[in-house]
């Protein structure tokens, strides 16, 4: 494991923002770290940097028991986004990695290599505040992994960036993910979880509400099916597999199903019972789904707290 | 170490940079040239040709008026004919001593043999005061009222004219009114009209010559001779200023003794603004990070302690090299007004007591222990406050949050400024003495002290005490730091921050 958290809370005062939260991540994958506003995942992530130290618990980080250890193994992105305004690309990336061990001849050189790689080889010796937005972040994103970490943490990395440039990020991760480095991506955008990620774990409220692939997760929300026929479904309300039937008007249905079942089944049914179907659409949940089902009522309580 | 060292070569780098940097490098010599120049400048070039009217009623003292002016303009273009004449000497010439009366032209031919070539011609400078005649359309019919009344809307408006003798057109500066006293022995009256009351030079003159002429009169007329009264009144009391510090036989206070009381004020001024300039800078830094979000990241890399350090120790580098800046200038500046001033002296002559100024300064400087307190004083003084400044900065997350606080520093830091004033008059008081004690005065009021032979006691005491505080404030403003840093949101409060202190 790259990264394991054992019962890890973190108290301020009266407020618990990370409650007994467990955790583990294995070597080489792309783990997802989802969670609603307020959830608890910056304190967790700086908790795993070794920035702000737990309540109780433990943290084992490539088989340390805290960053500090491996600051320089180790590659952080935070949420808000910021570089030093006057300096230039290439030595705001170069600065930071010489910060994790290597030597400024090292540093310049990979600075430079890593823009002209990632398409910002013109901006290499412009001032950051001349650059923008996205391709600051883009810059901090490089800066972030300068120094080839072996762990990287990434807070909300998509925020900010354009379409083609969320491309450009998806690619620097597959990147990481097939030389073997381990990345834990914090987002809520699940369309970026669903394709980056091996395992995800979601958490609210300082706990873990899910931990597993995303097939399991997928699986903890019931499959739905879609279908358009003139017939009755009466047939169908037997069949244990489904929990409701909801007209949508103009004969067609949505089929709630119970969680774990096989739309299949539904299919079969219908042929058996010879309900002729001009229409059949199983979907399969997203992460989407299994987020706001999840989440939902942790995530409204703690955007008005 | 590394971390730190990496951290502070930044901050140098990125703050030596900056415009502020340079522009605080480069402005303080100028002020100091400048400042060295401007009052001869001004002596010399500024002030134009003062035009004035001269009416006199007691048909005695115009002449006395006009010898008196024409006396000084005499000296004044001696002067200056000096002064150009030793710009163009031959190597190895030097001036004939010149007479008191001048003569341009015998001067002129004794003085060319012992110039270059290419010296040119001697300009004269225009007069400082020059009389004209009375404007066009003023007739003086012999009554005074009316008179005045025309001249002072001359003077008010400014209006020019080309004055009776000819020349370019001139506005008045003055219109003075001689007339004789109410009875026969007692004082001239001047009337002196002008719009400029600032500059006081006319009338003094005017005054001077005119009251005494009259005085002379007056000891004619008592029976007593006026150079018996002119020698008496020359002779004066053989006032010795005796130091009891200095050796035995060199008692004797010279101008050496004033520069060593009132030059430490300097450089506490310039403490005071080095401290302050660089505070700005540490501040900056802190705040930059903090709002961008950058310190994420930093504390990820390092730890707090480390940036703290690397933090210091960078912005100290910057201030060392700007107070090195500094005092290389002012040494600059000094040889060079000494290499000037010897040149313009007659060789042989003793050197005047300006000339003596730089030569004095630097033997100051040299044989006290004026620089190494500054050295001392900066680095103690300046990890005091930017400790505090460093933990102001880490609970803001604005240069506008931070200003509230620097607000309350900068207002307990004038102190140090106003006392520097009234230290060197006693700099072993109670005063004085009670100000060392206060740690962040201490850097302050003990350079202020420095040539002054303060008690060991003081010195060694409060050099502990600031050392200690300086420990002091590291630890607890490191605490701070640390616990602050990452927060968002709204400033800390003042509980808060007690708490960080406390460990929690």
């Amino acid at each position: 494991m790259a990264l394991e958290l054992r019962g890890v809370s973190k108290r301020y005062g009266e407020f618990c923002a990370v409650d007994g939260l467990s955790m583990s991540v294995p070597a080489g994958s792309v783990y997802g770290f989802l969670g609603p506003n307020g959830a608890g995942k910056t304190t967790t992530l700086r908790m795993i940097l070794g920035v702000v130290e737990p309540t109780s618990g433990s943290i084992s980080i490539l088989g340390h028991p805290s960053a500090l250890f491996v600051r320089n193994r180790v590659g952080y992105l935070p949420e808000e986004k910021g570089l030093y305004r006057k300096m230039k690309a290439a030595a705001v990336i170069a600065y930071f990695a010489t910060l994790k061990g290597m030597t400024r001849r090292q540093a310049d050189f990979r600075a430079r290599e890593l823009l002209e790689r990632y398409g910002l080889g013109l901006f290499a010796d412009v001032k950051t505040e001349a650059l923008s937005k996205g391709m600051g972040q883009k810059v901090q994103v490089l800066a972030s992994i300068a120094h080839d970490p072996e762990f990287v943490i990434l807070d909300e990395p998509f925020s900010g960036l354009d379409p083609v440039n969320q491309g450009v990020l998806e690619e620097i991760i597959l990147d990481l993910r097939s030389r073997g480095r381990t990345v834990l991506l914090s987002t809520h955008v699940m369309q970026h979880a669903e394709r980056l990620c091996d395992r995800v774990v979601i958490i609210a409220g300082g706990r873990s509400l899910f931990d597993g692939t995303l097939a399991e997760a997928r699986s903890t929300v019931p499959p739905k099916v879609r279908l358009k026929t003139g017939d009755s479904l009466e047939a169908l309300q037997d069949l244990g597999c489904i929990r409701e039937l909801k007209p949508m008007g103009g004969g067609q249905w949505e089929v709630e199903m119970t969680e774990g079942s096989d739309p299949q089944s539904v299919l079969e049914a219908c042929f058996t019972h010879q309900i002729r179907l001009s229409q059949f659409n199983a979907t399969e949940a997203t992460l989407h789904d299994v987020f706001v089902k999840r989440v939902g009522p942790a995530a409204r309580e703690a955007a008005f707290r | 170490m590394r971390n730190a060292l990496l951290i502070a070569w930044r901050e140098f780098a990125e703050n030596a940079k900056t415009r502020g940097f340079w522009f605080g490098i480069l402005l303080f010599p100028l002020i100091w040239i400048v400042g060295a120049q401007v009052p001869a400048l001004l002596d010399r070039k500024g002030t134009p040709t003062r035009n004035f009217v001269l009416v006199d009623r007691t048909g005695r003292l115009e002449s006395v008026v006009e010898a008196a002016l024409g006396m000084e303009e005499r000296r004044r273009v001696s002067e200056a004919f000096r002064e150009w004449a030793s710009g163009h000497l031959l190597p190895g010439a030097s001036l004939p001593a010149m007479a008191e009366e001048f003569e341009f032209e015998a001067s002129m031919q004794r003085v060319r043999p012992l110039l270059k070539t290419n010296a040119g011609e001697f300009v004269t400078p225009p007069p400082r005061f020059r009389r004209v005649g009375l404007p066009p359309g003023v007739r003086d019919t012999g009554d005074i009222m009316s008179l005045e009344t025309e001249l002072r809307t001359w003077l008010k408006d400014g209006r020019e004219f080309v004055p009776p003798e000819g020349g370019a057109r001139v506005s008045l500066f003055a219109v003075t009114l001689l007339a004789a006293g109410t009875s026969s022995n007692s004082a001239p009256v001047l009337r002196f009209w002008s719009d400029n009351q600032a500059d006081t030079a006319l009338r003094e003159r005017i005054d001077g010559a005119v009251s005494s002429e009259f005085r002379k009169q007056e000891y004619v007329r008592l029976g007593i001779d006026p150079r018996v009264v002119s020698r008496v009144e020359g002779s004066r009391a053989n006032v010795l200023n005796l130091s009891p510090r200095k050796a035995a036989g060199e008692e004797k206070v010279g101008m050496a003794d004033l520069l060593r009381q009132w030059v430490p004020s300097a450089f506490v001024y310039l403490l005071w603004v080095a401290v302050f300039s660089i505070a700005q800078m540490l501040l900056n830094s802190v705040i930059e990070e903090k709002s961008n979000r950058i310190i994420e990241v930093l504390l990820s890399s390092v730890t707090p302690v480390e940036l703290m350090a690397g933090k210091l120790i960078g912005i100290a580098a910057i201030g060392l090299v700007m107070i090195t800046a500094w005092v290389g200038t002012l040494f600059g500046v000094i040889l060079w007004m000494a290499g000037t001033m010897s040149v313009g002296a007659p060789a042989g002559a003793s050197a005047g007591p300006a000339a003596q100024l730089p030569l004095e300064l630097m033997t100051l400087l040299g044989d006290s222990w004026i620089l190494p307190a500054f050295a001392l004083y900066f680095l103690l003084g300046y990890v005091l406050y930017s400790a505090v400044i460093l933990a102001i900065g880490s609970t803001c997350n604005t240069i506008k949050d931070a200003q509230n606080y620097m607000g309350v520093i900068v207002l307990l830091m004038m102190v140090p400024l106003v006392a520097m004033t009234f230290i060197p008059r006693d700099p072993n008081g109670p005063i004085a003495t009670a100000l060392s004690w206060i740690p962040p005065y201490t850097p302050f009021v003990m350079m202020n002290r420095v040539t002054a032979g303060p008690p060991l006691r003081d010195v060694l005491g409060t050099l502990a005490m600031l050392v200690v505080f300086d420990a002091l404030a590291i630890w607890g403003c490191g605490r701070v730091f640390r616990g602050a840093v990452l927060r968002t949101g709204q400033p800390a409060s003042l509980v808060q921050v007690l708490r960080w202190m406390r460990g929690r």
